[in-house]
């Protein structure tokens, strides 16, 4: 019954995954639960949506349970972190957003917060927008980041169901690229986990 | 189309939204007229309806406000047909009046008013619990905790309402309304004929209101002692704690026990007003102590307390009255296993506390027309050497300007209150009042309080920030919207008050804006300006590409004046290490920071 937090910031097609996801549960007869939470800004707000598969009645995640945390932000994936268990997975899209409070005062980035909160959990790089970029169409950073979570193996769900959710979530011309967006975003995983080896 | 899936035959399950359930709800109920105004967490309510209600054969509008929305399915029960009605929850203080004349009158069909609560004020200005507002009103109040629930109890709520001829508040919270789930679909049912016929209990004058009070109590009766009301309420579990819970809050229970290692009996209220007083008391008195979960007030708390009292049943209880239970912000696991561990005596541990963070607030979106109106609002405030001028703002998007660097935002009560207020403040301040609405909020609540205003000679700057959308609830039509329907005019409506002083401006052509307020900003009377310009998000989806451009900073023109950062401040510019950029990805290719009342060295061109 695994539990899935993802984060990141308002435009990044993130309740786009999650919906993805629940599909592919439902395609498999299994239970699933999603929250979504965007506040009050169309785009570049915070975004933080919960995803839970199996028999569960709270969509809420429970502080320190969710096995895994797909993160579409840095700064994002840290503020999200409380939710994330002892040794549970980041797999972090290396983009940064930079929050307008600090522009305002001229401040970098919170770079060292950031690293140093990451470095205690394992953490997967997923050049998600890059590959994105590399695959041609910006948009399709967030399916990449449904291939790494897929190759993680934690989500329980077969490919079928997710290219099937993909296709009945997504209108007929965006199919091709986001599917291959799917095949890379599982290959970036793979290779890293080989490194690891 | 999106939400044809809802169209679907019975027995089909559904990856759906609360919301988008409730949308299937009506339609299996046989509604056969609905209404609202778009408020989160109910918004997404009517984005199904404006799609598909003609498939559903529904007659579905956007009112231009709750109170209009109420009426008009008021009226149509009046005749027999199943009517709804959904807002958020500070929407039915919009409606109030006319809410508490339907419980008087009561119904011939089926009617159903949504209120979805915001318990922690996700994107509202309170978390009241309209719970209260129905027992006040004296409807029938239910209450479900899933979408499923949602689905199935709308629909249950509709016959509940016919039989006792009696309208039924169902309450929903963000934790249910914006939970996705799989939802199964139940069999559509016929619609009712319309059958009117003329009848007093409608005229709510005085002889007909005191008959009403009768008639009202005996209604709520039935519906205490109808054998549809067991439909709502469950109870499982064996032990001699009673946990009392409802709504959202509901869905929590479980897994805290199971993490707590104990158990409880779990009852489960669904309808909770008026509530089945003998069940309830049953099981209080096998019990040895009692909880009460609730999200909002202690409202089921309260109503047992006092059926306990009249009865002479003691027991240890413990809810939000005697401080075991948190009175504000919504459930979770995480706080019900924290309160639970306390009553239970059993030692927990505290949770993670992670490292402070940078906050990220809500911005208006780059290409947003709204920053530019603050940016020469407040430049032309400065050049007319204005201090301390109170900005009265209202809901929507541009409350945004709440925030640095624009500070725009003194006073924000409710939809229409910065007009209201403005009279208030020039009737009270010597500083100068300059205030914003926005396009759908005017039509909303902002035209009694703008003919107040001009009657009453009172003499502030309104400025009406016009992007032909409701944007912030996910850009629902406006009575700015053209046809099928009759495009109403804002600077026909203010002009035909009586207000000379009305000028219209492009906000993204800042030097002549700029002239312009300051213009308004020296009129000795009241004056208003429109400043209008589409949604940047309306607006990109009917961008070519060719049209899509974005800017970037010529490092070596750039004399890092910062002026670009800490006051037009779009969210797509960013600085490191003193150097300022522009995020590509985010940039809206909209131009205006490339003006030179914003970047007085050309430094912002665009991007090859």
């Amino acid at each position: 019954m695994p539990s899935f937090v993802f984060a990141g910031v308002g435009g990044q097609g993130i309740i786009t995954v999650a919906i993805i996801l629940g599909r592919a549960a439902v395609i498999e007869g299994k239970p699933v639960l999603m929250t979504e939470l965007h506040g009050m800004a169309q785009r570049g707000g915070k975004i933080s949506v919960e995803v839970r598969i199996g028999d569960y009645k709270s969509a809420i995640i429970p502080s320190k349970t969710a096995d895994a945390m797909v993160a579409f932000e840095e700064l994002e994936a840290v503020r999200n972190i409380s939710k994330l268990k002892e040794g549970g997975m980041i797999l972090l899209n290396r983009r940064r957003i930079h929050p307008v409070s600090l522009t305002i005062k001229q401040q970098n980035y919170p770079d060292q917060i950031v690293e140093s909160e990451l470095k205690k959990y394992a953490t997967i790089t997923v050049e998600a927008d890059r590959t994105a970029l590399e695959l041609g169409n910006k948009r399709v950073a967030n399916t990449v980041m449904v291939g790494a979570l897929f190759s993680t193996g934690l989500l329980g769900l077969d490919e079928e169901s997710i290219i099937a959710a993909i296709k009945e979530s997504l209108p007929e011309r965006h199919w091709e690229c986001n599917l291959e967006a799917f095949e890379e975003g599982k290959k970036l995983v793979l290779e890293q986990s080989a490194k690891a080896i | 189309m999106a939400y044809d899936s809802l169209l679907g035959r019975g027995g089909r399950t559904e990856f759906l939204l609360g919301n988008e359930a409730v949308g299937r709800g009506v339609y299996e109920a046989g509604v056969s007229v609905a209404a609202t105004y778009p408020g989160t967490p109910s918004s997404e309510i009517g984005d199904v309806l404006y799609q598909v209600s003609d498939k559903m054969g529904i007659k579905f509008e956007f009112a231009t406000n709750e109170k209009v929305a109420l009426e008009i399915a008021a009226a149509a029960a009046t005749g027999g047909l199943r009517s709804f009605v959904f807002m958020k929850h500070v929407g039915l203080n919009v409606a109030m009046d006319s809410f508490v004349s339907l419980a008087a009158s009561g119904v011939k069909g089926g009617m159903v008013v949504l209120s979805a609560d915001d318990p922690s004020m996700h994107s509202s200005q309170n978390e009241q619990d309209n719970r209260f507002l129905g027992k006040f009103a004296k409807t029938i109040v239910v209450e479900p905790s899933s979408p499923q629930e949602l689905k199935d109890f709308v629909v249950s709520a509709f016959d509940l309402s016919e039989e006792i001829g009696h309208p039924v508040l169902v309450r929903s919270v963000t934790r249910i309304s914006h939970v996705r789930t799989p939802v199964k679909f139940g069999e559509v049912r016929g619609k009712n004929e319309w059958n009117y016929k003329k009848d007093t209990s409608y005229v709510l004058m005085p002889e007909n209101a005191y008959r009403a009070q009768a008639a009202v109590a005996n209604r709520l009766d039935r519906a205490r002692k109808s054998n549809r009301s067991k439909f709502f309420n469950r109870i499982y579990g064996d032990s001699s704690t009673l946990i009392v819970t409802s709504g959202a809050a509901y869905n929590y229970i479980d897994e805290a026990l199971q993490m707590l290692n104990v158990k409880a009996r779990v009852m489960k209220i669904g309808l909770s007003f008026p509530l089945d007083q003998d069940g309830i008391l049953k099981e209080v008195e096998l019990a040895e102590r009692v909880v009460f979960v609730e999200e909002g007030g202690p409202f089921l708390e309260e109503q047992v307390l006092s059926i306990c009292a009249l009865r002479g049943i003691n027991r240890k209880f413990y809810g939000k009255l005697n401080g075991y239970v948190p009175m504000s912000y919504e459930m979770d696991v995480d706080r019900v296993v924290v309160f639970l561990s306390e009553i239970y005596g059993i030692e927990h541990k505290q949770t993670y506390g992670g490292p402070v963070l940078p906050n990220r607030e809500p911005v208006l979106c780059p290409g947003c027309p709204h920053r530019a109106t603050y940016y020469v609002a407040k430049m032309a405030m400065k050049q007319k050497g204005l201090r301390n001028v109170i900005s009265p703002t209202d809901i929507g998007c541009y409350t945004l300007g709440y925030y640095e660097p624009y500070q725009m935002g003194d006073f924000c009560f409710s939809m229409g209150s910065s007009v209201g207020s403005s009279s208030g403040f020039t009737m009270s301040a010597e500083e100068k009042v300059v205030s914003f609405i926005g396009d759908s909020t005017f039509f909303h609540g902002g035209i009694p309080a703008l003919i107040n205003a001009y009657h009453n000679n009172h003499n502030f700057v309104l400025v009406i920030m016009d992007n032909s959308i409701t944007a912030m609830t996910g850009g629902q039509p406006t009575p700015e919207t053209g046809p099928p329907f009759k495009k109403v005019d804002i600077e026909s409506v203010v002009r035909g008050i009586g207000i000379n002083n009305v000028f219209t401006i492009d906000p993204y052509d800042l030097k002549s804006s700029l002239e312009t307020f300051k213009k308004a900003l020296g009129t000795e009377e009241l004056s208003v300006v429109i400043s209008k310009r589409d949604c940047a998000l309306e607006a990109d989806r009917k961008k070519s590409p060719s049209e899509m451009k974005v800017f970037q900073i010529n490092q070596d023109k750039c004399n890092q004046c910062y002026n670009c950062v800490r006051n037009f401040s779009c969210a797509a510019f960013y600085t490191e290490d003193g150097k300022v950029f522009i995020d590509s990805e985010l940039c809206d290719g909209c131009s205006v920071c490339s003006e030179p009342l914003v970047c007085p060295f050309n430094a912002i061109e665009v991007k090859e």
